[in-house]
């Protein structure tokens, strides 16, 4: 609404986001909480820690005057990409004077505490929202321009270092953010705030970097060394570990992300790709975990067999894709909506029957406990391993195997993606009958989408299963495949990064916000429906998959004019038959 | 005579493709008027925008003296204007009378049973078969049904897109005798047709569109005289 | 012989139950084709209204005398379900009416898990079943050895009333004859003057108000809810709708019964007993919409399906 009062006034759009910038700044260095610090142990007034740094100004405020400092220097950037970035900016700052402000709130006792009480003033909260809202609108009132691209192209060593230097930077960022305010519950309330407005900030600063069409230029080199840039980014994740995220514990969730992620990738394959929702996914990794309990030689399953891992993998792969073609098979029968509910109830079917202790397969409510742990060229898995005089947190070769499997995952999706098979599920998503018209094998394609994407869900739950050490039917049920499902929409459908960081949100934040675990389900319903409402393309979205949800398409024109257009073409067509009958009437 | 409907610079637009671009036309009350032109011309889009299926880009719809551009189509069947659209799109798995009474669906007064007989009366091949599905019946009966259905919200002005569409050539006349009927009982009518001959020999104005726009305008027997229009539409010269 | 009549018993009473769902199902189905996964979460979110009614606002004079507390907690069910299927088809589904269709179906997907979690977090003591009062007398017929408990007696006259009462307003009220046009061609009845949003409000409500009345007779004849009711019965319900043919109320009704006999007898009869019951569900389900996806009533060629 406020936006409308400025729209179509540029003029007004730089004073605005300068002053919004020095407001940042401002309210940044304004006290943000009415009472003292440490003045008494927890759970009083003491635990703020997170306001006590060096200068006085720590992590959130820093970001915030950093994002204030940012969104001045914009204001003399070069027009293009004035709009989309300070709006970005605008929106990282509001959110970290929000979650701060509601933390402050709720942790201090009322509004009182981010106004004044007690006699002490402290309205950094207040200002930095003002400001954030002011910038926002600043950024919206500046003349829309088409997103920046940029058209450079620098000597081959020298878009390496850039690459070498992005990929650096993300893994500093993947770290920071691991560890951003540390574990969450009771002995550290304010875990959630640290977390969450360290990842505003990323947001801020990521929306705002690709409002300057930067990212757009790396991801655009990246895109030019494919090769490089896979082994810089694979080195990242190997190098993860000596990072200040490398204890047990982190190391311990980013191998639980990297098993999801790779899952959701897979589930990508089947949604993202051919379109075919399937909300009975985790039920294939199921299948994988419990093969793999009963091939690992854990003292309480049935078969009591003990075969290499690689092998285990291996069979775990082709009994999940067994049952994903035998899933998929209604697929071509079956269309649509419909096929959402067969595979619900083959997840459900398999829920039951785990729970049942199924030919004595699953141990039922028991489980099957004891799966013992890999053995890496003789080092067990769940071992502290010291490599180059650095002592490793146990459990991090699960953490390399995990990193592998995502490697290996995502390569397979690539080179899907853009094979035959890959161009026919997104003509099969894109209209089935017209690529059934193209000659596509519609009823195999579909089959051959569930195969694989349940052999992949059947390796992470392998692997999985040995890194839990018990497979138990209460690890995959319904929820599970949401959630799933929840972290490839998050990221963005069809698109790799997406699915990472989807389900990197969503295995991380649990951690962080302990103290709202009782919610985290609801929240997560709550998150699916408003994704949809207002960003169904998800946080990273594929380029082709945009046109279909976001009511964008690929070159960024709104979807309901491309929709139009079809209509309109639908309309000549028409126009076109009858004409024929028209004109020999009007003849005779 | 007082326009009934005024199109004033009226611009529809899928995405990029403008299907209708600036078209403007009168249609004073009373009148038959027809747009006549070739296949996507924008005579469809036109129709539709007007009842409010679709938005106008630019320009402005008046409907006697008041702006009905960009209201509900709901709202715009209220305020009197009745579309038949192409193709009829009967409600197949409904009763005949079922179709006619949803063609009142906006009506509260007690006057429909009687409108309903009308219809009847009008085209007695309805009345017989009544409470059979609208689906079954021949494309000249449905039209009449589409016709009669539409008469029955009562409207000022009924717009009909290709009413003669598929029919033989005596359907074709019947239908159009129909219209010459209603006019003659004060029913304004904007007809889109192919059948150039039919339509411009029956109404009392008409409009060639191309491209999205009015290329000439006059009274039906002037263009059907037009050597331009009869190369164009006729098949001549 | 005695076992297998009373297992017919049983299926009927649950397939009446199973009817209250499945109309909204069939309903919404037919007018937006969107799979309502939250209206499973309608049904329940009825029952549990109708227990806090309950416990919370009869006096106790009224809590005793049970031909004044059914009627009130069955209301008070069926205006909760019909407030929260109005919200959720204004604020979720509404925007996306001109989305792709994946997005109201997961939209749909996170409105079920939201209102099962918001039930267990904010009902008190919401994790753990319920007991629900006794609002109907317990009594119960025995014939040839065959039980019929009173409140499946209720259940299923209700059932039938109900159904059929909304068959008669669909079929022959002017509301009714608007919502079959919209969900034939909603383009031309919007030509006729019919406001979508209107017929598709009414669908929900409708579909809502049976189903809360649904979630409350559960409670009367099953004496226990817990949050899961709506998920599990809203997917024997959507079963049964296909099964009878989606968009078609009488075979939602007919549709209904049939699952609810093959969930009691498969029990009784089929390998796995009732551990596995709802395995043959899914395999019917499965069956069905590889073999005859139209279900028994349905149009066998839907144009926009």
């Amino acid at each position: 609404m406020i936006t409308k009062l400025v729209a179509g006034k540029p003029g007004l759009a730089r004073p605005l986001s300068i002053v919004g910038g020095v407001l940042l700044i401002v309210g940044a260095l304004l006290p943000w909480a009415t009472f003292q610090l440490n003045i008494m142990p927890y759970p009083a007034l003491s635990t703020l820690q997170f306001f006590d740094a060096p200068f006085g100004v720590p992590g959130f405020r820093l970001h915030v005057m950093l994002l204030g400092v940012a969104v001045i220097a914009v204001a003399f950037a070069p027009a293009a990409i004035r709009g989309r970035t300070t709006k970005a900016l605008g929106w990282g700052a509001l959110a970290i004077a929000v979650v701060n402000a509601a933390y402050l709130i709720v942790e201090g006792g009322g509004f009182g505490t981010i106004t004044s009480a007690h006699g002490a003033f402290a309205f950094g909260a207040v200002v930095s929202a003002v400001a954030a809202v002011m910038a926002i609108v600043a950024g919206s009132a500046y003349p829309a321009a088409p997103p920046v691209t940029w058209d450079l192209k620098l000597a081959k060593p020298l878009e390496w270092l850039v690459l070498v230097l992005a990929y650096a930077a993300l893994l500093k960022v993947v770290a920071d953010t691991l560890t951003a305010g540390g574990r969450g519950g009771a002995a550290n309330p304010y875990a959630g705030a640290v977390f969450l407005s360290f990842v505003a900030f990323l947001f801020g600063v990521f929306g705002g970097l690709n409002g300057t069409g930067l990212l757009r230029w790396v991801s655009a080199v990246a895109e030019r060394h494919r090769a490089f840039s896979a082994v810089v980014l694979l080195a990242c994740a190997f190098v993860l570990p000596f990072t200040e995220a490398g204890t047990e514990q982190w190391i311990y969730t980013a191998t639980n992300i990297g098993v999801f992620a790779a899952t959701a990738i897979g589930l990508n394959i089947v949604v993202g790709l051919a379109g075919l929702l399937d909300l009975g996914y985790v039920a294939f990794m199921g299948i994988g975990a419990f093969v793999a309990a009963n091939l690992s030689g854990a003292a309480s399953a049935s078969l009591g067999v003990d075969l290499p891992f690689v092998l285990v993998l291996v069979i775990a792969a082709i009994v999940a894709g067994v049952f994903g073609a035998i899933v998929g098979s209604p697929t071509l029968r079956v269309r649509g909506d419909y096929l959402a509910i067969v595979t619900l109830a083959f997840g459900e079917i398999f829920f039951k029957a785990a729970q049942n202790n199924i030919a004595g397969a699953t141990g039922g409510s028991n489980a099957i406990p004891g799966i013992p742990p890999l053995d890496f060229l003789g080092t067990p898995g769940d071992a502290a391993i010291t490599v180059f005089g650095a002592e490793l947190a146990g459990g991090v070769l699960y953490y390399l195997l995990a990193v592998v499997i995502v490697a290996l995952v995502m390569v397979l999706f690539a080179n899907l993606k853009s094979s035959r098979i890959g161009r026919a599920w997104i003509a099969v998503r894109e209209d089935e009958d017209a690529a059934r018209a193209m000659g596509v094998k519609t009823g195999k394609i579909k089959v051959l989408a569930f195969l694989v994407g349940a052999a992949i869900a059947g390796v992470a739950g392998a692997v999985l299963v040995h890194r839990l050490t018990t497979a138990s039917y209460e690890s995959f049920t319904f929820l599970e495949s949401v959630t799933l499902l929840s972290a490839v929409i998050l990221g963005g459908m069809g698109s790799i990064p997406g699915a990472v960081v989807g389900a990197s949100l969503l295995f991380v934040l649990p951690e962080k916000l302990r103290e709202f675990s009782d919610y985290r389900l609801m929240l997560f319903g709550l998150a699916l429906v408003l994704i949809m409402r207002f960003r169904p393309q998800g946080l990273i979205p594929d380029k082709v998959r945009r046109a279909e949800l976001a009511g964008e398409t690929a070159e960024g024109g709104s979807l309901k004019e491309a929709e139009e257009r079809a209509v309109a073409e639908q309309e000549r067509a028409d126009d076109e038959r009858l004409g024929r009958t028209g004109v020999t009437e009007g003849r005779s | 005579m007082s326009a009934l409907l005024e199109v004033r610079g009226l611009t529809v637009a899928y995405g990029a493709i403008e299907a209708v671009r600036d078209i403007s036309f009168v249609v004073e009350t009373g009148q038959i008027v027809c747009l006549i032109g070739a296949n996507g011309a924008g005579k469809t889009t036109t129709l539709r925008t007007i009842s409010g299926l679709l938005r106008p880009r630019a320009g402005d719809i008046l409907f006697d003296g008041q702006s009905i551009a960009n209201q509900p189509a709901h709202a715009i069947l209220g305020a009197g204007v009745a579309h038949c659209p192409e193709g009829r799109r009967l409600f197949a798995r409904m009763t005949v009378e079922e179709n006619l009474l949803l063609g009142a669906y906006t009506r509260t007064d007690d006057g429909v049973t009687t409108d309903v007989q009308r219809v009847y009366d009008l085209f007695p091949v309805l009345g017989e078969r009544r409470h059979n599905k609208a689906g079954l019946f021949s494309g000249g009966e449905q039209q009449m049904l589409a016709i009669g259905r539409a008469m029955m919200s009562r409207p000022r002005l009924l717009m009909l897109d290709e009413p003669s569409m598929g029919l033989s050539p005596i359907m074709t006349q019947k239908i159009f005798d129909t219209l010459a009927d209603l006019k003659a009982q004060g029913t304004t009518i904007l007809l889109v047709e192919q059948n150039a001959l039919a339509a411009l020999a029956l109404c009392d104005r008409g409009y060639v569109v191309d491209l999205g726009r009015t290329t000439l305008e006059g009274p039906g027997h002037e263009l059907l005289a037009d050597h331009r229009v009869r190369a164009a539409y006729l098949g001549e010269g | 012989m005695v076992t297998l009549l009373q297992q017919l018993v049983n299926g009927i009473v649950l397939g009446g139950l199973l009817a209250f769902i499945t109309l909204g199902y069939t309903m919404v189905y037919g007018i937006i084709q969107l799979i309502n996964f939250a209206h499973g979460e309608v049904f329940m979110v009825g029952s549990y209204a109708a227990l806090a009614t309950y416990l919370w606002a009869l006096p106790s004079g009224i809590q005793s005398t049970w031909y004044l507390a059914l009627p009130i907690v069955i209301l008070a069910g069926a205006a909760f379900s019909v407030l929260v299927a109005v919200i959720m088809e204004r604020f979720a589904y509404r925007p996306l009416r001109n989305a792709p269709r994946l997005a109201p179906l997961i939209t749909a997907l996170g409105i079920s898990v939201f209102l099962q979690e918001a039930v267990r977090n904010f009902f008190p003591d919401g994790t753990r079943p319920k007991a629900f009062p006794e609002v109907f007398p317990e009594g119960q017929l025995t014939f040839l050895g065959v039980t019929v408990p009173a409140s499946g007696l209720l259940l299923v006259v209700m059932a039938i009333i109900l159904t059929g009462a909304l068959q008669l307003y669909v079929n022959t009220s002017k509301l009714g004859r608007a919502m079959r046009a919209t969900a034939q061609d909603p383009d031309t009845a919007r030509l006729m003057g019919i406001n979508p949003d209107r017929v598709i409000v009414l669908t929900f409500i409708l579909g809502a108000a049976l189903a809360g009345v649904g979630g409350v007779l559960y409670g009367v004849h099953y004496d226990n809810i817990n949050i899961t009711i709506g998920f599990q019965n809203g997917i024997f319900a959507f079963t049964a709708a296909v099964l009878g043919g989606i968009g078609s109320l009488r075979g939602a009704v007919v549709g209904a019964f049939c699952i609810g006999l093959i969930k009691t007898l498969a029990g009784q009869y089929m390998p796995g007993g009732t551990a596995y019951d709802y395995v043959w569900i899914f395999v019917i389900l499965i069956l069905v919409l590889v073999f005859r996806p139209q279900g028994f009533f349905g149009e066998t060629e839907r144009v926009r399906a």
